[in-house]
C-alpha cells in the first residue's frame, strides 16, 4: 500500500517536471523575438524590488526589465525582499560586487537611504522606479520611472465623481502598505464620501465573502475600486452575489481584467504600466552609461495613470494575454 | 453512572457552541444588516471554506500532530488541475483526479516523514509548507509565463465540475454554496469516525498517549499517515471548489490560511497538545471566525481594526471554552 | 503449580556496547507470580521490554508454550496472550475509562466503511469486568485521567484479563501508590493469579512481593544474583538482598572509623 502511494508520488513529480520543462521551451520561444546575447554590450546592472513572490504586477515589473537587458545586451541582476532592511542589505551587496547600474524600489525611503548613497559614493548610478516619487533626489537616484499614488488615486476620484460617484468602496487587500492607503486618500480626496474595506488579499473565496457582506451590509455605495486586478475580478462575483449596482473600478491590469473591461462588468482600469516601469528603468542606466543620458528632463518620469476602458481595450487586450501589460 | 448538566460543559464543543452564540448574539444586536438569511448563508459560505480543511486539521491536532502546508496545499491543489490540463489540452476531469493524487502524495510523505524521522511534524511540514509556496511559484512562472495560473473555464469538464465543486442554489431568494452542504457532510463523516469508529479511537489514543497507544497494538503510524492524508484530501476538495468558483488562481495564494484552520480548531476546543476535542466543535471554531470577520464587516467598523477585534474575539473564545472545560470538569 | 508459559534462558540484551541485561533464566507458571526485584537499573525494565515486544533480545532463548520465539511488535506478544500494564503509560489520560478498557481491540458491527463501534455493549463489558476484579468506579465516562493511580491499575488489569492474557506483566504498580491503594492492586494480582494467569510483578518493594509471590528472581547490574522459589526464601533474606546484601556488609566493613 505504501510503495503503491509512493509510485504515484514519483509518477506525478515526473508528470510535473515534464510538463514545466516544455513550458520554459514555450517561453523562449516567445521572448527569442529580437535582443542581443546577455552581457554582450558588457554592463551588468542590479534590479532590486520589494516584491512579495507571487504578485502579478511584480512579475510584468521583472519581465519588462528583462526584455530590456536582452534587448540592450545588459546582465541583469533581479532580487527582491519585502522586508526594509532585507532590501537595503540588498543594495549594499550590489554595490560590494561593483555592477555598473541599480535600480530600486524606494518604498522605505529612510531604510535605503544608507545604501543607495553608499552606491552614489562609490560612483553606481542609481535610478528609482515604482514608489519613492518625493524622496529619489534626496537619495541621490538619477532618475525616476513610476507614477504618484496619491496623484493616481485623485485622478480616479475625480473620474468617477464625474460619473456621479456619491460613497465609493476602495479595498485594501493587504494590511499597512502605504502605497494602498495613499490610492484609497487620492480617492477620498475626490469623493469624501469614500470608504476604505480592509480584505484578505491571500484567500479569493474570503475576498468575495467580506465584499458580499459590505455591499448587503451598504446598499449605498455606488463605486467599488480595487487596487489590484485579481481583487477586481473577486468585486465581479460578490457584486454578482449581492445584488448590488454598483460599478467597479480598479487600479492595474491583467488579462482577466482586460476581458472583465471588454465585457463591461468592470468599467475601467487604471494602471501604471509596470512593464514599462521595468523596461525604462534598465534602458535609461544603459543610455546613462552609454551616453550619458539623462531622462526626464531632470523630473520623474510617469508610467502612469493611464486608463484602459471600452475605448481604447480592443488595442490592449492583446498585450494584456502576452503579460507586457 | 448519570451524566450531570455539569459534565456536559467538559465536551469540547459546548465552550465553543456558548462562545459562538454569544458572539452571534453580539453582531445581532449591534449590526442591522446581520440581520439576514442572506448574510447567515454569507457568513456559512466564508466558514465553510475555512471550515472543509479546519476539520481535517483539527482531527489531525487531535492525534497529535500539527500541518503547516495546509493552507497553500489548497493553492497546490488548484494549480496541478489547472496547469496540466491548460498545457496539455485534456479534460479537466483528468486533472482533478490527478490533483487528487498529488495531495494524497503529499499527505502520505508528511505523515510518513514525520513518523520515520521522529522530527516533529511542525518543522516537517514547515518544510513542505516553503517547498509547495516555492514550486507553486516557480512551476507557474514556468508554464504560464506569469504568476497566475491561466483561465480554463473554455475546457472540457469545466461546467460538470463546477457544478460538483462550486455549485450554488437559491432558497426564497438566499444563494446557498454546495461548499455549505459539503462542510456539514464532512463534520458529520468525522465526528462519526472520531465518536463511533475503531479509528476514531485510535485517533485520540495517538494523540493522548502514542506510546501506549503503541503498546496495547494500536497501528499508529498508521493512522497518523491517514490523518495527514485526510487534511490533504481536505484541502484538494477547496483548491477544486476555488478553482472552479475563480477559473484562475494566483500561485501566492492560500498563505496564511494554515494558522486560520489551526485557530478554528483550537477556537472549537482542541487541545493544542493532542487527544482532546471533536469535529462539531471545529466546525463551530470555523463559524466563529467566519462570523468575527464578516460581522464587523457588516456593523461597518472601521477595517483598521479588524484584526485587532478578531484577536479579542478568540481570547474570548479560547477562555470562554477553557472556562466551561475546568468549570464542567472539576 | 501451572504449566509453564514463558521460559526465558540465557536471555540478553546489549544496546550498541552496552549490555543492560545478562544472561537471565526464568520461568511464567500459569496461576502463579513471578515476582522480578531489583534496583533501579538493575535490567527490570529491559526484562519488560523483551517480554512484552517492544524489544527483540539479542542473546538466550525466549520460549512460549514451548515454542522459542522472538518478537517484533507488542502485538505478536499480545497475539500469544501475554499483556503488558505499564507503570506510567498504561492509558490515554483524556479518554473515557470504557475506551481505554477497549483501545486496540474494540467492539465493531457492521461492515467497512460502515463499521461503528458498538458503544453501548463495550461501556456494559467494561463495568461489569471492573467489577468482577472488585474495582468501583462511579461513572466509566470519566476520563481515565481523572482516576487513582490505584484505579487505573486495576482498569489496566481487568483489561488484560478481559482480553485473555493468560500471561500478565505488571511493570511497578504499586510504585506511586499509598497503603492502601497498593493492598487494592495486590489483591487484584490475587484475583487475577486465582484466574489462572501467569503474572509477572516487578517492584523494588519486597514485602509487597514477598505478599503475592511464588517464584522470586532479584535483578542487580543486568545480572540475575538470586532466584528462588517461595519456600526457599524469608523475607528477611529478600530484604537483605534488595538492600544490598553482602555489598552492604562490605560497604560496612569499609566506612568503619579505624580505631
Amino acid at each position: 500500500m505504501r510503495r503503491g502511494f509512493l509510485a504515484v508520488g514519483a509518477a506525478t513529480v515526473l508528470l510535473l517536471a515534464a510538463c514545466s520543462s516544455g513550458g520554459r521551451e514555450a517561453t523562449e520561444e516567445d521572448g527569442a523575438s529580437g535582443g542581443n546575447a546577455p552581457g554582450s554590450s558588457g554592463y551588468t546592472i542590479a534590479f532590486i524590488t520589494h516584491e512579495t513572490p507571487g504578485d502579478t504586477f511584480w512579475d510584468k515589473v521583472r519581465a519588462g526589465a528583462e526584455q530590456a537587458a536582452k534587448d540592450e545586451g545588459v546582465t541583469l541582476k533581479y532580487s527582491n525582499d519585502p522586508d526594509a532592511g532585507k532590501q537595503a542589505v540588498l543594495i549594499q551587496q550590489a554595490v560590494d560586487s561593483k555592477v555598473q547600474g541599480i535600480a530600486t524600489t524606494l518604498v522605505t525611503p529612510d531604510a535605503l537611504a544608507g545604501s543607495v548613497k553608499a552606491a552614489g559614493a562609490a560612483g553606481i548610478p542609481v535610478v528609482g522606479l515604482n514608489a519613492g516619487i518625493d524622496q529619489y533626489k534626496d537619495l541621490g537616484a538619477l532618475m525616476y520611472f513610476g507614477s504618484d499614488d496619491t496623484v493616481a488615486g485623485e485622478s480616479i476620484g475625480e473620474r468617477i465623481a464625474a460619473a456621479g460617484a456619491k460613497h465609493p468602496l476602495c479595498v485594501i487587500h493587504q494590511q499597512g502598505s502605504v502605497s494602498l492607503e495613499a490610492r484609497c486618500a487620492g480617492v477620498r480626496a475626490k469623493v469624501p464620501g469614500t470608504e476604505n474595506l480592509q480584505v484578505n488579499g491571500a484567500d479569493d473565496a474570503a475576498v468575495v465573502s467580506a465584499l458580499q457582506a459590505k455591499l448587503a451590509q451598504d446598499k449605498t455605495i455606488d463605486y467599488v475600486v480595487t487596487l489590484g486586478a485579481p481583487i477586481a475580478l473577486d468585486t465581479v462575483q460578490a457584486k454578482e452575489q449581492a445584488a448590488s449596482t454598483a460599478k467597479v473600478a480598479t487600479f492595474d491590469l491583467n488579462a482577466e481584467t482586460a476581458k472583465a473591461v471588454k465585457a463591461g462588468t468592470i468599467e475601467f482600469a487604471v494602471d501604471q504600466q509596470p512593464y514599462a516601469q521595468g523596461y525604462l528603468a534598465v534602458s535609461s542606466l544603459y543610455l546613462y552609461l552609454k551616453n550619458g543620458n539623462d531622462i526626464g528632463g531632470g523630473g520623474p518620469t510617469l508610467t502612469g495613470p493611464s486608463y484602459v476602458d471600452a475605448s481604447n481595450i480592443d488595442k490592449i487586450l492583446p498585450f494584456t494575454e502576452k503579460n507586457t501589460r | 453512572m448519570t451524566r450531570s448538566p455539569v459534565r456536559l460543559l467538559a465536551r469540547p464543543e459546548v465552550g465553543a457552541l456558548v462562545a459562538a452564540l454569544a458572539i452571534f448574539a453580539f453582531f445581532l444586536a449591534v449590526a442591522p444588516a446581520f440581520r439576514s438569511t442572506g448574510a447567515l448563508f454569507t457568513v456559512l459560505y466564508q466558514a465553510s471554506t475555512i471550515g472543509i480543511v479546519a476539520v481535517g486539521v483539527g482531527l489531525l491536532m487531535i492525534g497529535g500532530e500539527f500541518d503547516l502546508s495546509a493552507g497553500v496545499v489548497v493553492t497546490t491543489a488548484g494549480l496541478v488541475n489547472s496547469l496540466f490540463c491548460w498545457w496539455f489540452g485534456v479534460n479537466l476531469w483528468v486533472g482533478a483526479l490527478l490533483s487528487l493524487l498529488v495531495c494524497l502524495a503529499i499527505g502520505f510523505l508528511n505523515g510518513w516523514l514525520v513518523m520515520r524521522t521522529g522530527i516533529p511534524s511542525f518543522l516537517i511540514t514547515l518544510g513542505t509548507f516553503f517547498v509547495l509556496q516555492g514550486v507553486n511559484l516557480g512551476v507557474t512562472k514556468l508554464v504560464t509565463g506569469s504568476v497566475a495560473s491561466a483561465n480554463i473555464a473554455d475546457i472540457d469538464g469545466f461546467r460538470s465540475l463546477q457544478a460538483v465543486f462550486a455549485g450554488n442554489f437559491g432558497i426564497g431568494g438566499v444563494t446557498v454554496w454546495t461548499t455549505v452542504l459539503f462542510w456539514v457532510l464532512f463534520v458529520a463523516v468525522a465526528a462519526w469516525i472520531l465518536h463511533r469508529t475503531r479509528p476514531g479511537n485510535w485517533i485520540y489514543a495517538v494523540g493522548g498517549a502514542p506510546e501506549s497507544a503503541r503498546a496495547v497494538g494500536v497501528p499508529v503510524v498508521r493512522t497518523k499517515i491517514m490523518l495527514f492524508m485526510s487534511v490533504s484530501f481536505l484541502g484538494w476538495f477547496v483548491g477544486m471548489h476555488t478553482l472552479y468558483r475563480f477559473n484562475t488562481l494566483q500561485a501566492g495564494n492560500g498563505v496564511g490560511n494554515e494558522f486560520i484552520y489551526i485557530i478554528a480548531a483550537v477556537v472549537g476546543g482542541t487541545l493544542l497538545t493532542g487527544g482532546f476535542g471533536n469535529a462539531i466543535g471545529v466546525a463551530f471554531g470555523a463559524f466563529i471566525f467566519g462570523m468575527t470577520n464578516l460581522g464587523i464587516v457588516y456593523a461597518g467598523w472601521d477595517p483598521n481594526w479588524f484584526k485587532a477585534f478578531l484577536g479579542v474575539m478568540l481570547l474570548l473564545a479560547v477562555s470562554v471554552n477553557l472556562y466551561a472545560r475546568k468549570w464542567g470538569s472539576r | 503449580m501451572g504449566v509453564p508459559v514463558i521460559e526465558l534462558a540465557g536471555v540478553g540484551k546489549s544496546y550498541g556496547p552496552i549490555s543492560a541485561l545478562r544472561d537471565v533464566s526464568l520461568t511464567v507458571d500459569a496461576g502463579s507470580v513471578t515476582c522480578v526485584l531489583g534496583d533501579n537499573g538493575a535490567g527490570k525494565s529491559t526484562l519488560i521490554k523483551i517480554m512484552s515486544g517492544l524489544h527483540p533480545h539479542s542473546e538466550g532463548t525466549l520460549t512460549v508454550d514451548g515454542t522459542a520465539r522472538v518478537f517484533g511488535s507488542p502485538r505478536e506478544a499480545l497475539d500469544l496472550g501475554i499483556a503488558t500494564v505499564y507503570q506510567d503509560l498504561a492509558v490515554a489520560p483524556l479518554m473515557e475509562v470504557w475506551r481505554n478498557f477497549f483501545l486496540g481491540s474494540e467492539l465493531t458491527g457492521g461492515r467497512f466503511p460502515f463499521a461503528g463501534l458498538r458503544i453501548k455493549e463495550m461501556r456494559r463489558i467494561t463495568d461489569a469486568a471492573l467489577r468482577d476484579m472488585g474495582i468501583e468506579i462511579d461513572d466509566i465516562d470519566r476520563p481515565i485521567g481523572t482516576l487513582s493511580g490505584g484505579q487505573r491499575q486495576g482498569v489496566a488489569i481487568a483489561r488484560a484479563v478481559h482480553f485473555g492474557a493468560r500471561v500478565l506483566i505488571l511493570d511497578e504498580p504499586t510504585a506511586a501508590l499509598g497503603v492502601k491503594q497498593s493492598g487494592a492492586v495486590l489483591k487484584q494480582i490475587a484475583a487475577a493469579r486465582d484466574r489462572g494467569l501467569g503474572v509477572v510483578f516487578i517492584t523494588h518493594n519486597p514485602h509487597h512481593a514477598y505478599l503475592v509471590g511464588d517464584h522470586f528472581v532479584v535483578l542487580k547490574l543486568g545480572a540475575a544474583v538470586l532466584d528462588a522459589r517461595r519456600a526457599e526464601v524469608t523475607l528477611e533474606e529478600l530484604t537483605l538482598q534488595m538492600s544490598g546484601g553482602d555489598e552492604l556488609q562490605s560497604l560496612s566493613e569499609e566506612l568503619s572509623r579505624p580505631s
